[in-house]
């Protein structure tokens, strides 16, 4: 009897469940679904998987990356007060290795990936922002939060912030750069910079 | 056999220095806190509730409000800002402009936590990474190639199941009721059905997520502020709160109750310590290696982490 009823349970817990995870798709979350979609699909490409095709498959990856993430935003919300006061060579440079910077994080995350499963679990709009909210269950059986924060430029959705439990990587990246700066200048932090990305990328 | 007697002489004598340094630590985190809330101009002292007192913070210190950030007046929901992202709407041609989200609330600020002991941390934080690199993380790499991850995963969850007063209690002193119960069962299902806790049966069949609460987060619900920043050897990223939690819940752990000789508690705990640490292989590195300043990436998501945390 009782464990009838605790099969029903489970049963309709299952549904409920299904159900749940269907509900939520606006066009934020399918752009951050095809460009996953797309990125799971190189990463797990059985013509990519050598050792020599290495560099082709992180090149792919970079195309699909580069289309979604919008550097320039992110580069922006990072250096916040202290954009303004840079020029546009500066700028350009910044863009440039902070984007190669957070490319190449991300890259070995995506790398890494060895049969996680993705859910989409929220998505909040707000005019031309919007926030994906995204599961991770890894393999050990731990889950984690990933919010993508996106705003609509033309007609996709770009991804400016991507939030890893809470951790926001622009708010991360800010306190660092802030504190290099407020200690020395940018220059140093453009050398900073440009040794970190040079080194093993 | 008869050796879960927490108030034998034995653990008694362990327990009153335990004791006493948490009650030191309280008081100094009181009065730091209500320090800090001073300096800030806060109207109601100490008994503020977090995400306020991050906020009152910032007027005191050297934390820089950025332009944009004045949308962070208090109560400034999503609804508020319309007014600010409706120009931006209209193509601003102004390519400095950095428009304020919508969820300005939650991101996109230059709250940080003191950091008062930065030389001291700093140097522990080298500690630590030596640390890491120079021992735990051999020993691990060495457990991990032994042990098959099924099995390392069931010694988490029994270590996970074992500390389950942590967070039943946790919950209760934070009026989540529902979350102590949610606890309850779970440690009643996985102690029988799941064999010991060795599996997660609770979350499994039931979908009963583990309650993730602990004594720091009580303290922050009841209005105590992070106080401070500490960076502790062995233990790492932490602030004067969530120390104070810590050592709290040692008192909690009912690994103490049961196991009250010294030697064998330590070696229950560093096989647990083993074991999370194999699991948790290559995210340092991770973070070193994506930081221009480690140092402060880790105080930073630890601070962010744990609001995130305490919100829920």
């Amino acid at each position: 009897m009782l464990c009838n009823r605790l099969i029903m349970s489970v049963f309709i817990l299952v549904i409920l469940a299904a159900a749940a995870s269907v509900s939520v798709a606006g066009e934020p979350t399918e752009d951050v679904r095809k460009t996953t979609d797309r990125i799971i699909a190189i990463v797990t490409d059985p013509g990519l998987k050598e050792a020599d095709k290495a560099q082709e498959k992180s090149r792919q990856i970079r195309n699909v990356v580069d289309e979604r993430f919008d550097w320039e935003e992110m580069s922006k919300r990072t250096l916040a007060r202290n954009w303004k006061d840079r020029t546009e060579e500066e700028k350009k440079e910044f863009i440039d290795l902070f984007g190669k910077l957070l490319e190449r994080t991300y890259l070995d995350k995506v790398e890494g990936y060895s049969g996680e499963k993705v859910l989409y679990v929220d998505e909040k709009m707000q005019g031309n922002y919007a926030i994906v909210a995204v599961k991770i269950v890894t393999k050990q059986e731990t889950e984690i939060q990933v919010d993508y924060r996106l705003q609509k430029k033309g007609k996709e959705w770009l991804v400016y912030d991507i939030s890893i439990e809470g951790v926001s990587l622009v708010n991360n990246y800010r306190k660092q750069f802030g504190s290099i700066m407020t200690r020395s200048s940018f220059k140093d932090l453009i050398e900073k910079l440009k040794s970190k990305v040079e080194e093993e990328s | 056999m008869a050796r879960f007697h927490p108030f034998q002489k034995r653990s008694l004598f362990v327990v009153t220095p335990v004791r006493c340094l948490v009650c030191f630590v309280f008081l100094i985190s009181f009065f730091g806190t209500s320090c800090l809330a001073e300096e800030g101009n806060a109207p109601s002292g100490a008994i503020l509730p977090d995400s306020a007192f991050a906020a009152t913070e910032t007027e005191g210190h050297e934390f820089i409000r950025l332009a944009y950030s004045e949308s962070q007046a208090p109560q400034a929901g999503p609804i508020d800002d319309d007014s600010r992202t409706a120009p931006n709407q209209k193509g601003d041609p102004d390519d400095d402009a950095i428009d304020a989200d919508p969820w300005e609330d939650d991101a996109q600020s230059m709250d940080s936590i003191p950091d008062p002991l930065e030389p001291v941390n700093r140097a522990f934080f080298v500690f630590n990474d030596k640390a890491y690199f120079w021992f735990f993380k051999p020993v691990a790499t060495g457990y991990k190639s032994v042990v098959p991850e099924v099995g390392r995963i069931c010694i988490r969850n029994f270590f996970t199941n074992l500390i389950m007063p942590i967070r039943a209690i946790s919950c209760l002193l934070q009026g989540k009721f529902e979350g102590f119960g949610i606890e309850l069962t779970r440690c009643v299902v996985n102690t029988t059905v799941g064999f010991l806790g060795f599996q997660d049966v609770a979350r499994q069949a039931l979908d009963f997520q583990i309650q993730d609460e602990d004594l720091g987060q009580v303290l922050a619900y009841y209005g105590i502020g992070p106080g401070f920043y500490l960076n502790l050897p062995f233990l790492g990223a932490s602030t004067l709160r969530d120390t104070t939690g810590w050592v709290g819940e040692l008192y909690l752990n009912p690994l103490d109750y049961m196991v009250d000789d010294f030697w064998p508690n330590v070696g229950f705990r560093s096989f647990d310590i083993l074991n999370k640490t194999s699991m948790r292989i290559g995210e340092y590195e991770a973070l070193k290696k994506a930081s221009v300043d480690p140092y402060v990436a880790m105080r930073d998501a630890y601070y962010q982490y744990r609001l995130n945390q305490i919100e829920k």
